[in-house]
């Protein structure tokens, strides 16, 4: 924020009958801008609200510390600087630099330190306090070279640490994380000298703004969120679950995939802090249960309460976990690596913060965990989360019915700019097609796998077809994610094989491949080669849709069916007929 | 240069807000300082972030009017361009 919008934002009339909010801004140096951007800031954060600062006497910590008033409830800000704990530790005071004179600075300091914990503490008793200690750079007051720390240095930093870490220990005092700061303000882009001497204000205008907000994001301590809902697959762990299987998802440095073992750890540090946690997948349940048994996992499956993992729509798990949580969704943080899935539970709850698991960038994970930290964090763990948790846990039955596709939207999915580009012909070459088959398990017609011969021979019947599929939309693309294989006889299609990774639910792609095959080789009918499988409920799912409940030894679906069973479809389509290739 | 004296205008009405533009255009800027005595330090601060110009309050009371500064200004920084 510059010093001129703080100005003209402060400019803006607040309400008499506004709550009134006093803040006292003590220190000992010229108050100056980082009053108006601490004030600046707190309007932001309380626009409603008439927020006084009051401040003290320059060169007076201690003293200013001494005339508070805590009464009416206000709110105390402390920001210490070096000098604040002796003088000659800034460069308004010229009590000498000498080595003789260092020992007794650090002596000096030492005593005003134990000073300041004792009058903060006693604050602290009465009204809620936010402490900054030192954030300018020391003066150059050792005799070391400035890139050696001289033990003096060492001493003095030591003195801060120990009110640091005294003050950090009063449930009141809520001590200004000075990794944050560094973060987001280099040390030597901090100090002004010009202006301390001009003015007693040490501090750059940039860098006063940079205090002003994270001053008044302490003061503010926003409520944090109270519970996440996380996707499984790409994201708690690396890997396609029904793709890879139970034992081929990871989340170490093997797999490369460390930073989802980091997520893991995080999810659980929240979780023992008393966060919700909860599972929202699109898989196979029985393989999310084995996958989340897996004991080399970082976080406990206890933790993740409810466990939402079917093949049903994402914003429906959602509900349901909102439901049996019993919290709004502005309460709720939802991750997921895939962009659709993120966009269409945003879409059905706008209040919920939705965040894309950036599952192929480390350093995006690690910003993560630190926006998530920011959301989640709170100083203290109390008792009631504890308690909340466990009668959360004990309130309800874990939902085991697990639904299939349930219907999605079609206003959602028409936004969605869906294209899907068939190739059709018999390319022995298509060895994503190949592995596809032979390793997709829940949108499976009958689970074959097939040899390289097997493979090479079907493709050079005569009359056969490989029909592979591929997924675009606005978030991107899924790649190759269907194949269908057989052999046309006359009027009749004859279907070996037909799988559709799991990540491509929910799209109406399955139907789609359908439409294409009967329009596009002029057949009447289909007829499949479906055998039940322990993990292919998916396929006859959407089978069950399409034709009802059938119990012959034959399934075949005629093109009549198309206009009187299909939903509607909205993907733009791209076709590609290749040649037979050797 | 519209633009230029617009912003300075708003610099010193968020310094001075009891002012109109008509009263700080034709007051001196020692008779200004003297409202507030914070208000010269602010302003100094103000002038020198905007147009990314470094000026104290010695040059602000030599120069003494806000035209003056406003040429001031234009000698400064004939781009125009702000900082931040």
């Amino acid at each position: 924020m510059k010093l001129l919008d703080a100005l003209e934002l402060l400019k803006q009339p607040v309400s008499e009958a506004a709550p009134h909010q006093v803040v006292f801004l003590v220190c000992g140096f010229t108050p100056l801008h980082l009053k108006t951007f601490l004030a600046a800031h707190l309007r932001s954060c309380f626009p409603k609200d008439r927020i006084e600062i009051r401040t003290g006497l320059y060169g007076d910590l201690a003293g200013n510390l001494e005339r508070v008033q805590p009464s009416g409830n206000p709110i105390v800000c402390v920001v210490v600087e070096w000098s604040d704990l002796d003088p000659r530790l800034g460069i308004r005071s010229l009590g000498g630099w000498g080595s003789k004179a260092i020992p007794d600075i650090v002596e000096s300091a030492h005593k005003q330190g134990e000073r300041l914990i004792q009058l903060i503490k006693q604050l602290a008793d009465r009204v809620p306090i936010c402490v900054a200690l030192p954030t300018l750079p020391l003066p150059p007051i050792s005799t070391t070279r400035t890139a050696q720390a001289s033990n003096d240095d060492c001493r003095l930093r030591e003195i801060v640490a120990s009110i640091a870490t005294s003050l950090s220990a009063h449930k009141r005092v809520r001590l200004l994380n000075l990794q944050r700061l560094d973060e987001l303000s280099p040390l030597g882009l901090r100090f002004d000298a010009k202006a301390e001497i001009a003015s007693g204000f040490p501090y750059r205008i940039e860098y006063a703004s940079i205090m002003g907000e994270l001053l008044a994001a302490l003061i503010q301590d926003s409520p944090p969120k109270k519970g996440l809902i996380t996707d499984l697959d790409d994201t708690l762990w690396a890997g396609i679950l029904g793709e890879v299987g139970v034992e081929g998802i990871s989340w170490d440095m093997a797999g490369n995939a460390h930073m989802h073992g980091v997520y893991q750890q995080f999810l659980a540090s929240l979780a023992s802090s008393g966060v919700l946690l909860a599972a929202a997948s699109k898989n196979d349940p029985a393989l999310g249960e084995q996958a989340l048994g897996r004991s080399d996992l970082l976080l406990s499956r206890e933790n993740l309460f409810p466990q939402e993992i079917h093949w049903g729509p994402k914003s429906d798990s959602v509900r349901r976990i909102l439901e049996t949580w019993n919290v709004a969704p502005g309460d709720i943080v939802f991750i997921d690596d895939s962009p659709m899935e993120v966009a269409e539970v945003h879409a059905a709850f706008p209040q919920m913060e939705c965040i894309v698991f950036p599952s192929s960038d480390d350093q995006a994970i690690w910003d993560l965990l630190k926006r998530l930290r920011d959301r989640f964090g709170k100083s203290i763990v109390s008792h009631e989360d504890e308690i909340r948790l466990r009668s959360i846990r004990a309130g309800h039955i874990l939902k085991s019915s697990v639904q299939n596709s349930g219907p999605v939207a079609d206003d959602f999915l028409s936004s969605l700019e869906a294209t899907i580009t068939f190739h059709l012909g018999t390319n022995v070459h298509d060895h994503r097609a190949f592995e596809l088959i032979n390793k997709t398990n829940q949108f499976n017609l009958n689970g074959r796998r097939l040899s390289e011969s097997e493979w090479l021979a079907s493709l050079r019947d005569p009359g056969a077809f490989l029909l592979s599929a591929s997924y675009q939309d606005k978030y991107g693309p899924l790649g190759k994610i269907a194949v269908v294989m057989g052999k046309i006889d006359g009027r009749k299609l004859c279907v070996h094989s037909w799988v559709m990774s799991c990540r491509a639910f929910s799209r109406r792609i399955e139907h789609q491949c359908l439409k294409y095959l009967f329009e596009k080789l002029d057949v009447d009918e289909i007829v499949f080669d479906y055998k039940p499988t322990t993990s292919n409920g998916p396929l006859r799912d959407f089978f069950t849709e399409l034709l009802g409940e059938w119990t012959g030894p034959t399934l075949a679906v005629q093109k009549a069916t198309l206009g009187a069973k299909f939903p509607a479809l909205f993907h733009r389509l791209v076709g590609v007929e290749n040649a037979r290739t050797e | 240069m519209p633009e230029r004296s617009d912003r300075l205008l708003r610099c010193f009405v968020s310094v001075f807000p009891t002012l109109n533009e008509e009263e700080i255009r034709n007051s001196t800027v020692a008779a200004l300082f003297e409202l507030d005595s914070f208000a010269g330090v602010t302003l100094v601060t103000l002038i020198d972030q905007e147009f990314d110009v470094d000026v104290d309050l010695a040059d602000l009371l030599e120069l003494g009017s806000f035209e003056a500064i406003e040429q001031f200004l234009l000698a400064k920084n004939p781009s125009n361009v702000a900082r931040g």
